[in-house]
């Protein structure tokens, strides 16, 4: 292993972290505010699908990638109202808004499947690049790959410092003491849901427009159950959150390079791989207080004022 | 479903290369030509939706063909799941509603379609890619080695660092012939030629295979060759200059710059005279299922691209003739595993059952099948 086959190792690790990574920041600010929501590999399917139409049609990747977020954000405002307003049981809606999703993307990208389009292209920064080691990841990534950075730096910054962040979090952990100081319990979760939904659409998009160039049914191949579990590792801390989806991104983009370098591995085994290590996060992390600490204590509960004791 | 679909396809093989290997035990058989009732209906059921731009996709081409060179009304039933139930319900329906030449069109339905066989004796059974045989069944799939070979021949011809990367989903025999077939057409052109291979695990992840395509490059080779068939791998390969080979359909369109030529499916050429067969009363059905290839013209090479030097055109179209007439196979001895154990002596060369129980990577490849 030399330096330019770490390089080149670590410059690709973004493009395979950046879509967990906005799903799982999504996740973290939808359930800060107590809502499970499960459905985020269709959010991932539907945005990855309307980025990929959108751009077919009107030739613009903003339009495209515009369009990937709003389907997200579309879909989970409906999953919003679902388990907000009418108070359906998070996890079985959860698991309906992925089916839809999923389905929905394959009947809508029925005619753009397969069609490749120009994509996102990377930066050019010209010598710093070059920096052995750390030049590719830093200086050579895509404009949403930094975008994405930035976002999970303002969700970091909303949830743990601004005062929306404060009610966020206080309709998470304990709804009724919330709805008493005033705060309006529905609207900050569906905000949470709908921005969930939106992130997830941004990281579907990510996946047609700067991973692959193209969109297939079923491309979104499980993700959002990754970032799932990465919410748990990252305690739900949009920081930490960073750290995991880049583990994963490396696990991923080491995966080829060995074998592409000869490196006689089973294939099987190293397939395995992410998903044994989803399993160690979440053992690691349910074994740790600070994951108990940090789970918001209303997650998963449906609330109306009714129901206040 | 999709990826069930697509591991099927090819895990498939493996049963049917049990049958095959009986072959060499069994006595033959005389079977008896399959007499259809009635005027010819046709259906297709397949797996997953058929614009997927691969495996259904060429299929259904196959269909169209069928259609208009035919003229039979056939019917079409997509995204049945690979269960005997749901296969079992769909084919019940159609059977009832007077269909009696049914095509299915993925591994997953091997079992269902054998027990349909057994309760429909009156009705013709097509399975592509299944690993079942009866009277009235017959599993097909073609030789798609013999094109990969010549796809490597042309690739080879374009490799100035004589390094070739191939994409494959996961290490079963029809994906590993495919890539040894190619390593081997290289090395028919160049001896020293490295063919890195590489499984990416899964049948349909783009991003994945972009990430291996990359992957592959940077270790300075001068062709992706994917046989898989999402355009990641080609995207990564056209932005980086390089040239590409497609598989299933064909995948010009992906790559306008550096395509050189796909190895695609003419489904047609099995099914227009197998069902033609059927209603005119010969229909034998293989009871070790039809395993067809250039020769028939199931298999193929689209046209080469400019790209291809007129030498090495010259040498493909030399030896598809030779691999047509008969008188050369891409697995003739002396066939070196990676590991440099014999896996065919000179003057010989592979059957059909090793062929389908082709579980090593030849000399040349940088790859692991485990």
């Amino acid at each position: 292993m030399d330096i330019a086959f770490l390089g080149s190792w670590l410059g690709s690790v973004p493009t395979a972290a950046i879509p967990l990574l906005l799903a799982s920041v999504g996740l973290i600010l939808s359930e800060r505010a107590g809502v499970v929501s499960l459905g985020v590999e269709g959010y991932l399917a539907m945005g990855a699908m309307a980025a990929a139409a959108v751009t077919l049609e009107s030739g613009s990747l903003v339009l495209g990638i515009a369009a990937g977020v709003a389907a997200g954000a579309l879909l989970a405002l409906g999953f919003g109202i679902a388990v907000v307003l009418l108070r359906a049981e998070q996890i079985l809606a959860g698991l309906a808004t992925m089916a839809i999703g999923l389905g929905a993307a394959g009947l809508l990208g029925r005619d753009y499947v397969h069609r490749t389009f120009e994509g996102v292209t990377n930066v050019d920064l010209g010598s710093l690049a070059q920096v052995p080691l750390l030049g590719q990841l830093l200086f050579a990534q895509d404009p949403l790959a930094y975008l994405a950075i930035l976002l999970t730096l303002g969700g970091w910054w909303l949830i743990a410092r601004s005062h929306f962040g404060l009610r966020l979090r206080a309709v998470g952990e304990d709804p009724a003491t919330a709805d008493v100081a005033g705060v309006n319990v529905q609207l900050h979760q569906l905000f949470a849901v709908t921005c969930c939904g939106a992130l997830g659409g941004l990281g579907g998009a990510y996946l047609s427009a700067v991973a692959s160039n193209v969109w297939v049914e079923n491309m979104v191949a499980g993700r959002g159950w990754i970032a799932l579990a990465l919410v748990i590792f990252a305690r739900w801390d949009p920081l930490r959150a960073i750290l995991g989806a880049f583990l994963f991104g490396a696990v991923e983009a080491l995966l080829p390079r060995l074998q592409a370098s000869g490196f006689d591995a089973p294939v099987y085994l190293m397939g395995m791989l992410p998903y044994a290590l989803t399993i160690v996060v979440l053992v690691a992390a349910s074994c740790s207080r600070a994951r108990r600490n940090a789970e918001p204590a209303a997650l998963g509960q449906s609330y109306i004022r009714q129901d206040r004791r | 479903m999709k990826t069930r679909r697509h591991a099927s396809l090819h895990l498939a093989c493996i049963g049917l290369l049990a049958s095959t290997a009986l072959l060499a035990l069994a006595p033959a058989q005389a079977a008896e030509a399959f007499k259809l009732a009635g005027k010819p209906k046709i259906a297709f059921i397949y797996a997953a939706t058929v614009k997927d731009g691969g495996w259904n996709e060429s299929i259904d081409n196959g269909r169209q063909q069928v259609a208009s060179e035919l003229g039979y009304p056939i019917a079409v039933a997509e995204s049945i799941p690979e269960e005997s139930t749901a296969l079992k319900n769909a084919i019940d329906l159609y059977v009832q509603r007077g269909f009696n030449i049914i095509v299915t069109t993925s591994f997953g339905y091997s079992d269902g379609v054998l027990e349909a066989a057994k309760k429909y004796p009156q009705v013709a059974f097509l399975a592509a890619s299944g690993t079942t045989n009866a009277a009235n069944l017959e599993s097909f799939y073609p030789r798609t080695y013999q094109a990969w070979y010549l796809a490597g021949i042309a690739a080879a011809s374009v490799s100035p660092n004589k390094t070739l990367g191939m994409l494959g989903g996961f290490p079963v025999a029809p994906v590993n012939w495919d890539i040894n077939g190619f390593a081997l057409g290289a090395q028919s052109v160049d001896p020293t030629i490295k063919t890195i291979a590489l499984y990416t695990n899964s049948w349909w992840d783009p991003a994945k295979e972009s990430q291996a395509a990359k992957s592959i490059l940077e270790q300075n080779a001068d062709v992706i060759a994917n046989n898989l068939s999402s355009a990641g791998p080609f995207t990564a390969a056209e932005k980086a200059g390089k040239a590409s080979v497609g598989f299933q359909l064909d995948m010009s369109k992906m790559a306008p710059k550096g395509h050189l030529t796909s190895v695609v499916f003419h489904w047609d050429k099995y099914l227009v005279p197998t069902i033609r067969k059927i209603v005119d009363g010969s229909w034998e059905p293989n009871q070790y299922g039809a395993f067809p290839g250039l020769a028939e013209g199931v298999v193929d090479i689209t046209p080469l691209s400019d790209k291809v030097p007129a030498e090495a055109r010259a040498k493909i179209e030399a030896v598809r003739a030779q691999i047509i007439a008969g008188s050369f196979s891409p697995f003739s001895g002396p066939l070196f595993k990676q590991n440099g154990e014999e896996a065919v002596a000179a003057g010989a060369a592979l059957d059909d059952a090793a062929i389908w129980n082709m579980d090593y990577l030849v000399k040349g490849t940088v790859g692991s099948v485990k």
